[in-house]
């Protein structure tokens, strides 16, 4: 379904892609691998906006009824996105390495019982896929993210606009726009000036596009 | 397109497996414990014995079993490793029902010594010109991780610890302490929370 003829050319897992994601154009996939666990039976199950990249390890951990959504130009580098509903990833967003996307806790509210019954349910299934233990909430980043490396976005959460989330962060609750935050627990230090004006946006497609 | 799992056989090549490796002969594995691909065994030095203990119904995902010459990695029965890295020197015992999320990092040493001169010796002992099997001393403490416990995205577990049964490590925490059986733990350094994050 892709709008235009996709080819990951000398990939060296060699799986190929799966049928059900929609690649805009120039866009760039390192590897196949990160496909792997994409169980999406929706479609599209993936959307990869224009010019936007997935690189290194990229993971995308998306069960049968998940979709993930990915603006334009938006940067996923070694990013782990799991989604059992959906993920929605605006433009121009930096997805550091070793970030992590969840719609669906693993299940660290579940009873100590139902965690053990999701792991025997677990061990019955041949794909050994984990389920969601809990509904899933989906998350959502709006354009212009910047998330830093080793941070965790958790189920139900919505980034603003220009934020920041510093490395190592890990997001329990919704950011505002244009807000810096850190820390776990995460704290907001900054606020930076709204400047990404469509105007500004125009002049960088005109300057920096080749 | 579904993800692959191979039983868990010691000796084995995996069919279809896209890294050219092994599972290493000191292994051992109850029934149904499978794994996706011998990668998870790229820095496995393990001499002995039995390197790596796994017990019926576990799933290993994409995740490095690391272990040094004289390590011993236990596993539990239906325990789940999605995406972790486990760096043992001497012994990571994980109990039984336990989940390992993504990102997640558990380490029994100091990987290098704390002092400045112990840190210049180990790195002419890691080089290329040095001794790999006269490193310099360097903290190790064995971890526990008992049965029934959750273990969220990228936590880590440092070495020495014991974490209860049933506790849950919230995403992103540092553990460094023992953590009490079924006591829910976040943050950096991990502190117990009151209600669920």
């Amino acid at each position: 379904m892709s709008d235009t003829p996709f080819e990951l050319v000398y990939d060296w897992y060699g799986r190929g892609l799966p049928p059900n994601i929609r690649i805009g154009r120039d866009v760039y996939i390192d590897s196949a691998y990160g496909f792997a666990p994409f169980r999406s039976q929706r479609t599209p199950g993936l959307v990869l906006g224009d010019a936007s990249g997935a690189y290194d390890r990229a993971t995308f951990v998306v069960g049968p009824q998940g979709a993930v959504a990915v603006g334009e130009y938006t940067v996923l580098n070694g990013t782990y996105i799991v989604a059992n509903d959906r993920v929605t990833i605006g433009s121009h967003c930096l997805l550091a390495w070793g970030s992590v996307l969840t719609d669906t806790w693993v299940g660290v509210h579940a009873s100590p019982v139902a965690r053990r019954a999701t792991l025997r349910a677990v061990a019955g299934d041949p794909a050994r896929h984990p389920g969601p233990v809990e509904p899933p909430r989906p998350v959502t980043l709006e354009d212009n993210v910047w998330i830093g490396f080793d941070s965790v976005v958790l189920p139900g959460v919505t980034i603003g606009r220009g934020a920041i989330v510093g490395c190592k962060t890990v997001v329990t609750m919704d950011v505002a726009p244009y807000d810096v935050v850190v820390g776990d627990p995460m704290r907001v230090v900054r606020r930076l000036d709204p400047d990404d004006t469509p105007e500004a946006r125009e002049r960088a497609l005109h300057e920096h596009l080749k | 397109m579904t993800q692959l799992f191979y039983p868990l056989t010691p000796g084995a090549t995996l069919p279809g497996d896209w890294f050219p490796g092994k599972i290493p002969s000191n292994v051992v594995a109850g029934e149904s414990t499978v794994i996706d691909s011998s990668f998870c065994f790229k820095h496995f030095f393990a001499r002995g014995l039995v390197g790596l203990r796994v017990g019926s119904h576990v799933t290993i995902w994409r995740t490095s079993l690391a272990a040094d010459a004289d390590a011993v990695i236990e596993i539990g029965d239906y325990c789940y490793l999605a995406n972790a890295s486990l760096v043992c020197t001497e012994r990571i015992s994980i109990g039984s029902y336990v989940m390992i999320a993504g990102g997640v990092t558990i380490a029994d040493s100091d990987f290098h010594p704390v002092g400045p001169a112990g840190r210049i010796a180990d790195t002419i002992a890691l080089s290329g010109r040095g001794d790999r099997s006269h490193r310099p001393a360097i903290g190790v403490r064995p971890v526990v991780i008992e049965d029934g416990v959750w273990i969220g995205w990228n936590a880590t577990i440092l070495k020495g610890v014991r974490v209860g049964e049933g506790a849950v490590i919230a995403p992103g925490a540092l553990v460094h302490r023992d953590v009490p059986a079924g006591v829910h733990v976040a943050g950096n350094p991990a502190r117990p929370v009151q209600e669920a994050p």
